[in-house]
Formats: structure tokens, C-alpha cells, sequence
């Protein structure tokens, strides 16, 4: 029986949490759902009683994302740990998103599972591209680091160890397995999260795949002629990226 | 100064540098992949306004020449790796 943990990572403030929480309600049982908070302390200790992370890493914390390096290291680490706890062996699966990677769809956790079947994959992303060799900027950003090339050959399972993986940061679906590999292994770079976490999995051996059709209504940016969440469902989305504010009611069929 | 140059000199370089530009194809499929400026400078190619991943590839050519090549572009396929767990 498989049970999916919805890992969510805000720095909102409470009623905007307590918005999402309703939100998502309509698509997980609460405890299914685990906050990861990267605001202030206040503000943490303000959120509902709901299981919470209060992850203190700088590095999630950069002002310029690429530039910065940003990582996730922290919160996944701090999600590893809890779900190393006896009481959180169930989860079989693990969803990780921002904030404002909405879900659109009340069946959202039978829709990823069965995609993950259906692509025999470990790991599900969005708008994800293979980069090494090419023009793109990330890339040619990090291959200046001759660190950053000789961490995947040290590390690779893989028979071409200097594959590079892009994805859109905002959400993922992964097995535990594959989620408790990556998110334990060491973080000896300094990368991007958004090439450094399908790049480590991929390189541990799991297979990750694109979302292919769902990345219609989940971009890095907004989408022209995709402004509101009824235009997106009717698109066929499952989720949708970016929708920082939430105004309506979920109300989906 | 920095808003300056985000809000209007690099649209406007922008807008410039896609009119100038030529549409990019796949080297492989002849799609067009993508629209760029391509400026030899120094040595280098600089590609101005082009947003697309793409992998520099010459170009094969039917009729063997001596004194012409052509660069092009292609990209990699979407990836599609098997599941290799650690042995």
C-alpha cells in the first residue's frame, strides 16, 4: 500500500499557510503533509500545529537563486531525518514542492503513483533536459568549477559520468528510496538545486523522467494565456507553477 | 542604475539582438530550435539573446570540402536513463 508524503517548503506567513493547508486539504489527509519552513523562527513558532521543519540553512536563503547556488540541502536533510523516525516508516513516496507549486486535481497522489509506474521511474520532474555539453547557462556556470565535474566522476554509478540533469526546482515526485539516497548523500559542492538534485539521483543510479504533458501549466514563469486555475485545469494541468496567491476555493470535480 | 539596465536597456538590446538574429535549426531534424546572434569575436562565437539548450555540432557534409565547414546546433534527447542501482 503505497502512501505518499506531500513535502511542502514555505516562508509564509501564517494565514497564507493556514490558506495553502486548506488548500491541499482537498488533496492529501493532514497528516500526510509536512511543512518545511525556510522564514523566520517567529514566524515559524506563529504556524499551526501542523508536523513542521524549521530549516535554518543559509543556503536556502541566497538572494540571487542561480548566482547563489542555491540548495535544498537543508531541507531535505531535515526531511530524511523525519522520515527516518519508526513513526514515519509507512511513506513510501515522497511529493516535494514550493509553496506555490499548487495542486490542481483532488487525485493528485493516485495520478503521480501511476505516472511513476507507467514511466518505471524513481524519480518524476518537471521540465527536465539533459545540459552537459550544451549552451546552457546553469551548466556553463557551474562546469567554471572544476569541483563540480569531479564530484560526479567520484560519485557516478553511471557507465558516462558526466551526464548533467536540469530540472524545474518547484516540484518532484519521488520514491523513498530514492528520495532517502539523494537527500542523505554528502553535499561536497557547492550546485544549484535544480541541476545538483536530478543530477545526484541520476548519477546514484535511479531512473528520472520528465513529467512530459504536466509541464504545460508548471513553468518557471508564468504562462501566457494560463492566468487562473480554471484556465489550467482545463488545460489538463495536475498541478500549477508559479501561483503565489491563492484567492478562490479549490472546488475542483 | 541596475533597475536602469533591467528595465529598459536589456529589452531594448534584446529586442535588437532578436530582429538582427537568425532562427537556429537542428542540425539532425532542420526544426527550427531556437533564434540567436552569432558573433565571431575574438577567436570565439558569441551567441547573443539565445535562451534554448543547445549543442554545437558540425555540420556533415555530402560533398567533401576543404576550405568550408558549418557549425550547427542539436539538441540532446530528452533523458531517459534505466534504474542502475548502486551494485
Amino acid at each position: 500500500m503505497s502512501r505518499v508524503l506531500n513535502l511542502i517548503l514555505t516562508h509564509q506567513r501564517r494565514p497564507e499557510v493556514e490558506r495553502l493547508l486548506r488548500w491541499w486539504s482537498h488533496c492529501s489527509p493532514p497528516e500526510n503533509i509536512l511543512l518545511a519552513y525556510g522564514g523566520t523562527r517567529e514566524e515559524f513558532e506563529k504556524l499551526p500545529g501542523v508536523p513542521r521543519l524549521f530549516i535554518p540553512d543559509p543556503r536556502l536563503r541566497v538572494k540571487e537563486l542561480a548566482r547563489g547556488k542555491q540548495s535544498y540541502g537543508g531541507v531535505l536533510r531535515a526531511a530524511a531525518d523525519w522520515l527516518a523516525a519508526p513513526a514515519n516508516a509507512g511513506f513510501t513516496h515522497v511529493y516535494f514542492v514550493e509553496f506555490d507549486h499548487l495542486p490542481l486535481v483532488r487525485d493528485l497522489t493516485a495520478r503521480l503513483l501511476q505516472r511513476l509506474a507507467d514511466e518505471r521511474a524513481d524519480v518524476l520532474a518537471h521540465h527536465l533536459y539533459r545540459v552537459d555539453g550544451t549552451s546552457f547557462e546553469f551548466y556553463l556556470y557551474h562546469i567554471a568549477d572544476p569541483a563540480f565535474q569531479s564530484f560526479w566522476r567520484r560519485i557516478s554509478v553511471r557507465q558516462d559520468k558526466d551526464v548533467v540533469l536540469q530540472m524545474l526546482g518547484t516540484g518532484s515526485f519521488w520514491t523513498r528510496e530514492a528520495f532517502l539516497a539523494m537527500a542523505t548523500h554528502p553535499e561536497e559542492i557547492s550546485a544549484y538545486l535544480e541541476i545538483y538534485i536530478p543530477t545526484l539521483a541520476h548519477h546514484l543510479g535511479y531512473r528520472v523522467r520528465d513529467f512530459a504533458d504536466q509541464n504545460t501549466c508548471s513553468r518557471a514563469n508564468p504562462v501566457p494565456g494560463i492566468t487562473s486555475i480554471e484556465i489550467a485545469r482545463a488545460r489538463g494541468g495536475w498541478t500549477m507553477h508559479p501561483m503565489k496567491t491563492i484567492t478562490g476555493e479549490f472546488d475542483a470535480p | 542604475m541596475n533597475k536602469l539596465k533591467l528595465k529598459v536597456i536589456r529589452p531594448v538590446v534584446m529586442w535588437f539582438v532578436h530582429v538582427l538574429g537568425s532562427d537556429i535549426r537542428d542540425v539532425q531534424t532542420g526544426q527550427v530550435i531556437g533564434r540567436a546572434l552569432l558573433v565571431p569575436w575574438r577567436g570565439r562565437i558569441l551567441m547573443l539573446g539565445c535562451g534554448m539548450v543547445l549543442v554545437p555540432k558540425f555540420f556533415p557534409q555530402p560533398r567533401l570540402t576543404f576550405w568550408k565547414r558549418e557549425l550547427g546546433f542539436t539538441r540532446h534527447p530528452a533523458p531517459d536513463y534505466p534504474h542502475e542501482p548502486r551494485a
